[in-house]
């Protein structure tokens, strides 16, 4: 089974190379694509030195045009399974296997890493977390279907969510948008319990004040979404 | 209206038709977005060499006085404007997306080949 492993890196210098080396070093059978979204620190010199291999964004298109470029990668490249996982260090690689079976197995097309089932690990702040309940509960409202951890970016796709990603993925703060463009397309999407840590260096980029955009842009995505769209059930 | 007035108008139209003509013709803007300014500008030709056609659309949309309606007869046509605009942002955004997005991918591409290539060959390119 071909995997590619996306990671998105914006000024991402501190952590960068630990994570594609603690990813080497605990899945050897998995490749990888570092995505550098015309990063303003050193994270590209450090890419090229470190000899990883890496897409080099010529402007920054935001987290969406950054993962969409390592669909589109691997969607070119034959892939069967692609996943994504931030590059700030929050996700364990020790878990890849765990989020790629269910796509490997042909049970889920996306299976999204949760933090939210067994509650272990890092769990985010108390504001954070009644913004993922509220946009957890609109995807439920809006599809039917019970996603825990919207906000995840630790999730695997099968070859034909990637081809899918590789075409209509959304622009900034994508994730809940694509979990209801994969319910509405007909995709099967489901969680995998999963431990995060906090970053490991940097700073988010989701900030404060972006946090009130971020509700709104994501709530509005979403419901225009749904009501733009009718809901291939059961067609995949 | 007066006909001082009117002529001042339809002077003021054709010097705004001929800068549109110039802008396309220097191709400091597209046919594509100077359609709607041209199409504006005749409106507004059509309407200066002849008031009284305003005179009867008044009527028509019982607006109390002509240049009420000319008002919102421009507010709306701004707002158009402002649409066509948004319209074309969000599409060359997305274009310009594509674009970067396939620069990175040749370009990582090209970087593979040349280190699969070794500095020798590269060296005897040169």
């Amino acid at each position: 089974m071909k995997t590619l492993v996306i990671i998105p890196c914006y000024n991402e210098e501190e952590n960068i190379l630990t994570v594609v080396r603690r990813l080497q070093e605990t899945c050897p059978w998995a490749d990888y694509l570092v995505v550098n979204d015309c990063s303003t620190d050193r994270s590209r010199e450090i890419l090229q030195s470190g000899g990883c291999r890496y897409l080099d964004l010529p402007m920054n298109l935001g987290i969406g045009g950054a993962v969409q470029s390592g669909y589109r990668y691997a969607e070119a490249n034959g892939y069967d399974v692609t996943v994504q996982m931030d590059g700030d260090g929050q996700h364990d690689p020790a878990y890849l296997e765990k989020v790629v079976a269910p796509v490997a197995q042909g049970n889920l097309d996306m299976a999204i890493g949760s933090r939210f089932i067994t509650h272990e690990g890092f769990q985010t702040s108390f504001m954070r977390r009644l913004g993922i309940n509220f946009l957890s509960g609109l995807i439920r409202l809006l599809t039917g279907c019970r996603v825990r951890d919207v906000t995840s970016g630790y999730r695997a796709c099968s070859k034909a969510m990637t081809a899918y990603f590789a075409r209509h993925y959304a622009e900034d703060y994508p994730e809940p948008e694509a979990i209801i463009c994969a319910l509405t397309e007909g995709f099967k999407v489901g969680e995998v319990p999963v431990v995060m840590q906090e970053r490991q260096g940097g700073v988010s980029s989701i900030r404060a004040l972006s946090s009130v955009y971020y509700m709104v842009k994501v709530s509005l995505s979403l419901v225009i979404y749904r009501l733009s769209r009718s809901r291939k059930g059961g067609k995949r | 209206m007066s006909l001082i007035l009117q002529i001042v108008f339809l002077l003021g139209d054709l010097v705004f038709l001929g800068l549109i003509f110039l802008l396309i013709k220097r191709d400091r803007l597209s046919v594509r977005f100077g359609m709607l300014w041209l199409i504006f500008g005749g409106v507004w030709l059509v309407f200066g060499a002849v008031p009284w056609l305003l005179k009867v659309l008044r009527g028509v949309l019982r607006f109390q006085v002509v240049s009420n309606m000319v008002f919102t007869m421009l507010l709306a046509f701004v707002l158009l404007v402002l649409l066509t605009l948004s319209v074309a942002a969000s599409l060359a955004a997305r274009r310009m997306r594509q674009l970067a997005q396939a620069n990175a991918l040749l370009e990582e591409r090209v970087r593979r080949l040349e280190q699969q290539r070794g500095p020798d060959a590269q060296n005897e390119d040169a």
